[in-house]
């Protein structure tokens, strides 16, 4: 006992890098240590010497064990067999795991019913399709359970990281992510490959819960859909050796967006459309950082380029649109840090979708109507101010436009506004990093049904939980 | 004009022949100074005034991290909330954990505190321990080699350099900390309070006991409840009791409860630039020695 404690001392003075002199004190108290721990073995030695007299007392008041050898058999046994249960224990490499809960009570002025058939002329209208994954947010009156989001995280080998988001609705899952990125090219560079949240634009690669509104902008909803641009395919990004943040991507992908690219076909009623090239959407970006004092710049352009391929021939009203689409993006971030808690935080981004093709529908007779030329170009931006005025709340504000909503058919301008405004207002308190409550009101005028504008009002306290292991987010 | 020549030659080839550290915090990137001198050239990712849990990820950040030989970071979880997103967007493999251009501190000294198990229900606990050790002066120079060590590994001609900083540097130090020792030793067995369990490394070092935090739990703000707690402990401590308050949180509940109890307040710096005296280890140490004897 003795000699372990003492070869336990040398082994540990040995390993313990320090000068001289602290050697000389730890060593002054180790052997302070050794000596303590010395009285400590010779107290529990003489306890020990007196034991078995007192053992021995208690033995012989009672009746002796049937079998001792026996039960010490049975307890080595046991021994053996938990050792043999689980040899190729691999309990240590268990990814970062966690899930995220995103609840919310919504109060708007428009029944479900309605809502569901509002369409944004010349840019959105919803399709039958019901979707597992997010989806739209915050889509009904009363409670809706937005997203339970599973996250998973873990270094793949020396060379790659994995990760994977996978978000359940009530009536399903979807992988939204699963991705590896590289952990070690040389020269700045980096590659991912996979389905992942494509780098256009700003708000594009972050998950909803780390958006500062409940829903994501008008902008982004009308050009990429209710679930924004993710994408099967690769990106590669270059880090330019820059003294400030320089950052340029390109990236490949499948290009299967609802609202603006497409990839399939489609045969019906003599139509014909071959499938578009695959893999058929190019993304490229660059995004650039600087410090002013206490301020903080980011801002990047992006750009995306593929086919589309929009089949509705299915629906209520069918409908079909094969051609091309250029979407543009500026985005721009400026964060004033007050002190450690409080910030101001601008942050802003345009959009211009340039869309030309062929549309497919059917005229008052139910003859189907083909090659009619459409050319669209529409734009706009949203713009948002959030103040973390104290280490627990946060304030913000935005708001939406589109300004252009220039849509030609054979050449002739369709008559639809081109002044399509949202605006939102926000009060957060979170608790602590983990979880969040949100109070947002909002006023949405960019819906139309039956040529009519319908005024949206809506009110959502928003709820959102984090347990396991999440990692932090970056800027 | 020749040696105005080999001057600026010799720069040019200084300048090339920098090692590019990042250091998480400015204590850390002091002692890298202290031993890389002119070797090395420096970017601190944190202030000394900011609350360390909470810094920024600015992509400025970024930058400086794909150029950088080094990464020197304090470790035990303390970074967790923002180095990791820098760390996977600087794109550059020498300085990821676990390879050679990664220095994480806290595997060098003695980390107290460590939970047997932990839940986010007992707040912002670290599972790796308390790891705010760098306010234990006796830590420092245990660093300092650990630094140097580092820089030897990475630039093996200029070791025999850096190692002369370091016996510099210990000898100043291991003066300087007869004084603290000596000063320090004076108020043993005092009793303080602190918001966060921020300098307990120091009052662990110095036998001072520390009888409650400001906050109810490790980054939970204080609570009307809980303060009236402390105000009773402090009324029974039975002797003065001094109230540690740090540059970033909010100074108001500390002030509350030194008004209704006389507790002293002493604000008390936890990083090289917390406070405009504290502009370096060895004046921090002397600002943090003698704000902390005026509990006495």
């Amino acid at each position: 006992m003795k000699r372990i404690i003492l070869g336990l001392a040398i082994f540990s003075s040995a390993f313990a890098q320090e000068s001289l002199e602290d050697l000389k004190r730890q060593l002054e108290e180790q052997r302070k240590l050794i000596e303590e721990l010395q009285r400590k073995i010779e107290a529990l030695e003489k306890e020990k010497v007196q034991e078995p007299t007192t053992q021995v007392k208690e033995e012989t008041q009672k009746p002796a064990p049937a079998d001792r050898t026996l039960q010490l058999r049975l307890k080595y046994d046991d021994r053996l067999k938990a050792y043999q249960v689980s040899p190729f224990r691999q309990t240590a490499f268990l990814p970062d795991i966690s899930f995220i809960v995103d609840t919310s009570l919504v109060f708007r002025n428009k029944d479900d019913q309605l809502y569901k058939k509002l369409e944004i002329p010349g840019l959105y209208h919803r399709h039958t399709h019901e979707g597992h994954a997010h989806g739209e947010l915050n889509e009904k009156r009363g409670f809706n359970l937005n997203y339970g989001e599973l996250y998973l995280y873990a270094p793949v080998d020396p060379y790659f990281d994995l990760y994977a988001t996978i978000p359940f609705s009530e009536e399903g899952s979807e992988i939204e992510e699963a991705y590896a990125v590289t952990r070690g090219l040389p020269f700045g560079f980096q590659f991912k490959v996979g389905k992942f949240r494509s780098s256009f634009g700003r708000l594009n690669a972050q998950h909803p819960h780390v958006w500062d509104f409940a829903n994501q902008p008008l902008v982004y909803k009308v050009f990429l859909g209710d679930d924004g641009l993710k994408e099967k395919g690769v990106q590669i990004n270059w880090l330019a050796p820059t003294p400030f943040y320089l950052l340029f991507g390109a990236e490949v992908l499948q290009g299967e967006n609802e609202q603006s690219f497409g990839t399939e076909g489609f045969e019906k009623g003599g139509i014909s459309v071959g499938d578009a090239r695959k893999p058929n959407l190019y993304v490229g970006f660059v995004k650039t950082s600087f410090d002013v004092g206490n301020l903080s710049v980011l801002t990047g352009l992006s750009f995306a380029t593929g086919k589309s391929r929009i089949n509705h021939l299915d629906d209520k009203n069918p409908h079909a649109f094969a051609g091309k689409t250029k979407l543009y993006g500026f985005d721009l971030t400026a964060r004033y840090s007050i002190d450690s808690y409080r910030y101001v935080s601008f942050q802003g981004e345009y959009l211009y979708r340039d869309q030309k093709g062929t549309r497919y529908d059917y005229d008052n007779q139910g003859n189907l109507e083909a090659l009619r030329y459409l050319s669209k170009k529409q734009g706009g931006f949203y713009a948002q101010l959030v103040w973390r005025f104290a280490p627990r709340w946060r304030a913000g504000i935005q708001y939406n436009l589109i300004n252009k909503n220039d849509v030609k058919v054979n050449g002739v301008k369709r008559e639809l506004s081109s002044h399509l405004p949202a605006y939102y207002a926000m009060l957060e308190y979170n608790p602590t990093e983990f979880s969040r409550i949100r109070l947002q009101v909002g006023q949405n005028k960019a819906f139309f049904y039956g040529g009519q504008r319908k005024t949206v009002n809506e009110v959502i306290l928003q709820f959102n939980f984090a347990i396991g292991a999440h990692g932090a987010h970056p800027f | 004009m020749r040696k105005v020549l080999f001057a600026l030659l010799s720069f040019i080839a200084l300048s090339f022949a920098q090692i590019k550290v990042v250091a998480t915090y400015p204590w850390i990137g002091d002692l890298v100074k202290e031993i890389g001198k002119d070797r090395v050239s420096l970017h601190v990712i944190a202030k000394g005034s900011e609350d360390p849990h909470f810094v920024v990820p600015k992509p400025s950040h970024i930058a400086k991290l794909r150029s950088a030989d080094l990464l020197v970071i304090q470790g035990a979880s303390l970074e967790v909330g923002f180095l990791p997103p820098l760390l996977q967007q600087s794109n550059n493999p020498k300085i990821q954990p676990g390879r050679e251009g990664f220095l994480d501190l806290s595997a060098f000294v003695q980390i107290i505190e460590k939970p047997i198990s932990v839940s986010r229900a007992m707040g912002d606990v670290h599972p790796e321990g308390n790891p705010h050790y760098q306010l234990d002066p006796h830590n420092i120079p245990i660093l300092a080699k650990a630094i140097k060590e580092k820089l030897c590994q990475l630039d093996e001609k200029n070791c025999a350099y850096y190692d002369q900083n370091l016996r510099d540097f210990n000898k100043r130090w291991n003066e300087k900390l007869k004084v603290w020792d000596k000063e320090l030793s004076t108020l043993r067995g005092t009793k303080m309070v602190s918001y966060h369990k921020l300098y307990e490394y120091l009052l662990y070092r110095y036998g001072i006991e520390l009888i409650g935090t400001l906050e109810p739990l490790p980054g939970i703000p204080p609570t009307a409840k809980h303060t009236e707690e402390i105000i009773k402990a402090i009324q029974g401590a039975g002797t003065k009791v001094c109230i540690l308050q740090d540059v970033y949180h909010e100074n108001r509940t500390a002030q509350y409860v030194s008004s209704k109890t006389n507790a002293k307040l002493v604000v008390l710096p936890h990083d090289v630039g917390a406070i405009k005296e504290a502009s370096d280890l060895f004046s921090l140490f002397d600002q943090v020695v003698r704000r902390l004897s005026e509990c006495k």
